[in-house]
């Protein structure tokens, strides 16, 4: 018996390879002479690609959160039904991790097919994908799409050379988040932390601190966070309007180094290992507030029994730089519809009469999602104004959706994630004692040997 | 003396026993609590695993999952031994200067960083229509230099006049493989099933490039899912993260007893 | 080498019969690897000589070669591999052995129990064990608590803030994940060795240390190399646990060369032909390691 069993498995796979590999030889050999360039795209065509909009009325959509976006995207199909009823969405779960690597092993390949209509991308890495690989998406800027009805600074993410990429979807806006309960104990509310600067920050801190015990903040050791957010916050960045990259003799950066470094002093902000640990500090109440971009409430609200002890208001902001504000954006997506879409009308005019044309839509997803729009127009919604129990009853989402409004716009740049990973390490240096300005000089000639290729 | 040695060793490998089941039974108590305690470090079993595993599989398909899982691993591991077995079998057996170069050729193509060849490799499978498919699945890993040589180095012990016998009583070399070699290397193959069922299991980062439809997910895209999002759900990841192992802790303690405890002295 | 010539001499004619079916064995697992491996890399090698961004590739020579020297992540990255390789690599294999000839033993109970434990941790999921290993590891986790209860410690230590304690830790994970892995193959290994060898030796009076320097490593040999060769490759191209534990940091003090490769592939803007070339650096490496290796220990007797 075993023995016949073997003999079948292996005539099985034998037969199998071979099959396959007479198949792959013939496609290796023209392959292996073309990766210079994008040169044939069309023999790939025939292969059962992923169901890209065959039948004219279904789009693949690649998103990552069953409770967030891909949420919105359902809801966005049964808005679209309303008006196009035979129309089909197919929802592909695909961590953003997955789809980055997916959408660059794709692009790299210059083998298209496999790419879905529509899917998300991250903002910060937006302008990376679209600089690289910009045969892999279409430019939508004249499909009749508004887009003068989202916020000047989050459509900068999407919009490359002057064109439109993306369609805006969820909004970052930075939040200052405290523990009203713990405050009270110091003597303080919210509206001491509200229009304030971080020195104010720091000092209130430390004497929360010392009534309490309790430091103000936490975060993610080795992580840029809160470094970007406050660059942001004054209209900094890691590059100048042509891309090269300003770490060094950048007044905005060395005066967030400093804060940092001086937070960390302080004991108003302790660092921890990581993510699950920093949402630790957040549930168990080890600290009094929290500073990130409004998607963070959600993780919040998670422990119930903090009901009514949460207040939210704007983050402090810089002194000594110019443009300095409060307001900031951490985080944020925004869909793209790739060149593998067929039938790019039919993309365009579901996103444009949903994500971007429907206040009912919005109204729809935020109370069970949070989502919130940075669709000017749904901010005077009346859903937003609801109160909100968990918050003490502040509207928390149409003060988020006026933060938005304020946010100075963000050069990301393309080497966004370079500059990020190499000032990392210089705050790292930094928070262990290192001089500021040559961990700064490191940070920044190692961005600049990343970029010499 | 001897049984303060034995005592040693019980003691010593409840140690190690300890340490290295810790994490599974973290998991364990883990999946049973809500998330909220999870982050909060609760260390004793809670009553929420019936409402983590009623939230898992109203976010995820695991049945797909467990099924397409199941189905490639197994086939995985059936073809990869075969393959493989005879591969390591013959290298050895027939071992002359041109099959040991070819064996250290063979040896290279793992060490190359698998992030370097997925591109070509990706490039290669979606002109080939592989995309989504249980051989796009498993082509790249059913040969793999790791158990050819694993079955090269276990047949230095099979003693060549058994082979020599055999040949004079008529069976060709074919024969000699399956009747002799086989059923005395069933440790061998005992291991290596649990070793080849886990990694094709565990097989993450070429799924990932290559099944782009939802009805093709496995169990570790699965976990992946769950980890994404501005909120975790870490009672919920947990209970994902358990279903993901206990079929490669089943498999290995079926088997263990054949690997380890295998038919010693019957061929010799 | 020697006994196949001989055999050549007395009878050519068989031997070539064998030869012949000694390919035919071969041939589908050479034929799959040659494909699935040897086009992929070939492929690399070339775009290894090729710069440029995303898929706008031009010739560059030995360009992205050169790149590797100048390159003060890479170099750290490469510093903290073979760390990992010269500390972790040696540790785990002899508890491996360890182990293995422990429950080799016919007399120990609950064998199997045991087996399975010491097994579990390379099965489980590496999700849950890179959470437990930084919750064990942070300021306020158990390995501080220990520490300081024995009085070895004031306040908690960050070890994960610390560039050598953050290595440790990664050693500590790897020795803890791998060790009964490569216990299954040294258990598997041992079955080939009768059992009354054992017996004899406990008999004459040997003493286990002697008896596991004399009998089990010998006999072992064709297993050890083998894990031997396998540890170093998977050591020189470990990703996991610099990703999911310690994400290179802190300050990159952790970070690995397949690590500094994905990020270059998939985070950053996309340089494959550097990658690439960093990839051909990491073959070289293992390749020399494990031709060393070969000729230490892949003699036939």
């Amino acid at each position: 018996m075993k023995r016949k069993s073997i003999a079948v498995i292996l005539a099985a796979v034998l037969t199998l390879s071979l099959m396959g590999c007479g198949a792959k030889q013939e496609a290796a050999q023209p392959a292996a002479e073309e990766t210079t360039e994008t040169a044939e795209e069309a023999p790939a065509a025939e292969a059962p690609a992923a169901d890209a909009s065959a039948d004219g009325n279904t789009l693949t959509v690649w998103c990552w959160d069953p409770a967030f976006n891909i949420y919105a995207m359902e809801q966005a199909a049964e808005v679209y039904k309303e008006k196009n009823p035979d129309f089909v969405l197919n929802v592909v779960e695909t961590p953003w991790a997955d789809i980055q690597t997916k959408l660059t092993t794709a692009a790299t390949s210059s083998d298209l097919s496999s790419l879905p209509d529509i899917m998300l991308l991250q903002d910060n890495a937006f302008q990376k994908n679209v600089i690289s690989y910009p045969d892999a998406f279409t430019d939508i800027s004249s499909s009749g799409i508004a887009f003068d009805q989202f916020g000047a600074a989050k459509l900068a993410y999407s919009t490359v050379g002057g064109k439109n990429y993306g369609v805006p979807f969820d909004n970052g806006a930075v939040i200052s988040c405290v523990r009203t309960d713990v405050l009270e104990k110091a003597g303080y509310t919210v509206d001491d932390f509200t229009d304030i600067t971080w020195s104010r920050y720091i000092e209130i801190g430390k004497d929360v601190l010392a009534k309490t015990g309790t430091p103000m903040l936490s975060m993610q050791a080795g992580e840029t966070d809160l470094i970007m957010m406050m660059l942001q916050s004054a209209g900094g960045s890691l590059f100048d309007a042509e891309g090269n990259p300003t770490i060094v003799n950048n007044a905005v950066l060395a005066e967030v180094m400093s804060v940092y470094q001086e937070l960390i002093k302080s004991g108003v902000l302790i660092e921890v290992n990581d993510w699950d640990q920093y949402i630790g500090t957040l549930t168990n109440s080890t600290v009094a507030g929290t500073i990130n971009g409004c998607w963070i409430l959600a993780s919040i609200q998670t422990a119930a029994d903090q009901s009514g002890k949460w207040a939210i208001t704007n983050m402090p902001k810089l002194e000594t730089v110019d443009g300095a504000t409060n307001y900031s954006n951490n985080g944020g997506s925004s869909w793209v519809v790739t060149s593998n879409c067929k039938n790019v009308e039919l993309a365009t005019d579901f996103l444009g009469s949903t994500f971007a044309g429907s206040v009912k839509f919005y109204e729809t997803i935020l109370p069970s999602s949070g989502a919130l729009a940075t669709y000017l127009p749904a901010a005077d919604s009346s859903v937003y104004a609801e109160p909100q129990v968990f918050f003490n009853d502040q509207a928390i989402y149409s003060l988020i959706t006026e933060f938005a409004g304020k946010v100075p716009s963000n050069n990301t740049g393309v080497y966004y994630y370079e500059a990020r990973d190499a000032v990392a390490t210089a705050l790292t240096n930094v928070v262990n004692g290192a001089d500021i300005a040559s961990e700064l000089q490191a940070a920044e000639d190692t961005v600049k040997f990343q970029m010499g290729q | 003396m001897i049984k303060f040695k034995r005592s040693f060793q019980y003691i010593f490998l409840t140690i190690v026993s300890f340490i290295s089941v810790f994490p599974l039974f973290w998991m364990v108590i883990s999946a049973t609590n809500t998330s909220l305690d999870v982050t909060r470090g609760v260390m004793v079993p809670g009553m929420a695993l019936f409402e983590n595993f009623q939230k898992l599989i109203s976010v995820q398909n695991v049945s797909q999952a467990m099924m397409n899982s199941f189905k490639y691993a197994i086939i995985l591991t059936l073809s990869s031994l075969c393959i493989c077995s005879l591969a390591g079998y013959g290298f050895e057996i027939f071992h002359d200067k041109g099959k040991d170069f070819v064996m250290a050729i063979i040896l290279l193509a793992m060490m190359v960083p698998f992030a370097a060849t997925m591109i070509p490799l990706f490039q290669m499978f979606s002109k080939a229509g592989l995309l989504n498919t249980t051989a796009g699945f498993m082509l790249p890993t059913i040969s793999t230099p790791f158990l050819i040589m694993l079955f090269r180095q276990s047949a230095r012990s099979f003693p060549h006049d058994i082979i020599e016998a055999a040949r004079i009583d008529g069976l060709n070399e074919f024969q000699i493989f399956y009747k002799m070699f086989f059923p005395t290397m069933r440790s061998t193959y005992a291991a290596a099933m649990t070793i080849t069922f886990m990694n094709a299991w565990n097989n993450y980062l070429w799924p990932k490039v290559i099944m782009t439809d939802q009805k093709s997910i496995t169990m570790p895209m699965l976990v992946a899912n769950l980890t994404e999002g501005y909120v975790t759900d870490y009672g919920v990841l947990m209970l994902g993260v358990l279903l993901c192992t206990i079929p490669t802790i089943i498999i290995f303690f079926v088997l263990q007893k054949s690997f380890a405890e295998g038919i010693t002295g019957a061929v010799k | 080498m020697s006994r196949a010539n001989k055999k050549t001499s007395q009878k050519l004619t068989l031997s070539k019969k064998q030869n012949i079916s000694g390919w035919f064995f071969l041939m589908p697992a050479t034929f799959l690897i040659a494909i699935m491996s040897f086009i992929p890399m070939f492929r690399a090698l070339i775009l290894s000589f090729k710069t440029g961004v995303g898929n706008n590739l031009k010739w560059a020579g030995v360009f992205n070669y050169q790149r590797l020297g100048q390159d003060t992540v890479f170099i750290q990255a490469l510093k903290n591999n073979f760390i990992y390789l010269l500390i972790q690599v040696p540790i785990m294999l002899l508890l491996a052995l360890v182990l293995a000839s422990m429950l080799n033993n016919k007399h120990l109970r609950f064998k199997g129990l045991f087996r399975t434990a010491i097994f579990l941790p390379c099965a489980t999921s590496l999700v849950s064990y890179a959470i437990i290993f930084r919750s064990l590891f942070a300021v306020d986790g158990f390995v501080n608590l220990i520490l300081i209860k024995l009085g070895f410690l004031e306040v908690g230590y960050n070890f994960l803030a610390h560039p050598n304690s953050a290595r440790m830790v990664i050693i500590l994970a790897l020795i803890w994940r791998w060790t009964g892995y490569n216990m299954v193959f040294y258990l598997a290994g041992l079955q080939n060795i009768e059992y009354s060898v054992y017996e004899a030796a406990m008999i004459d009076g040997a003493s286990p240390i002697k008896t596991f320097f004399k009998i089990t490593v010998p006999l072992l040999k064709p297993t050890i190399l083998l894990t031997a060769i396998m540890s170093t490759n998977g050591t020189l191209q470990l990703f996991d646990e610099s990703v999911n534990l310690t994400n290179g940091g802190p300050a990159n003090a952790t970070i690995t060369m397949s690590h500094y490769i994905y990020n270059l592939s998939f985070k950053y803007v996309p340089n494959f032909g550097y990658a690439a070339a960093m990839s051909y650096l990491i073959l070289i490496l293992v390749a020399v390691l494990a031709f060393v290796q070969m000729k230490v220990g892949d003699k036939r007797d």
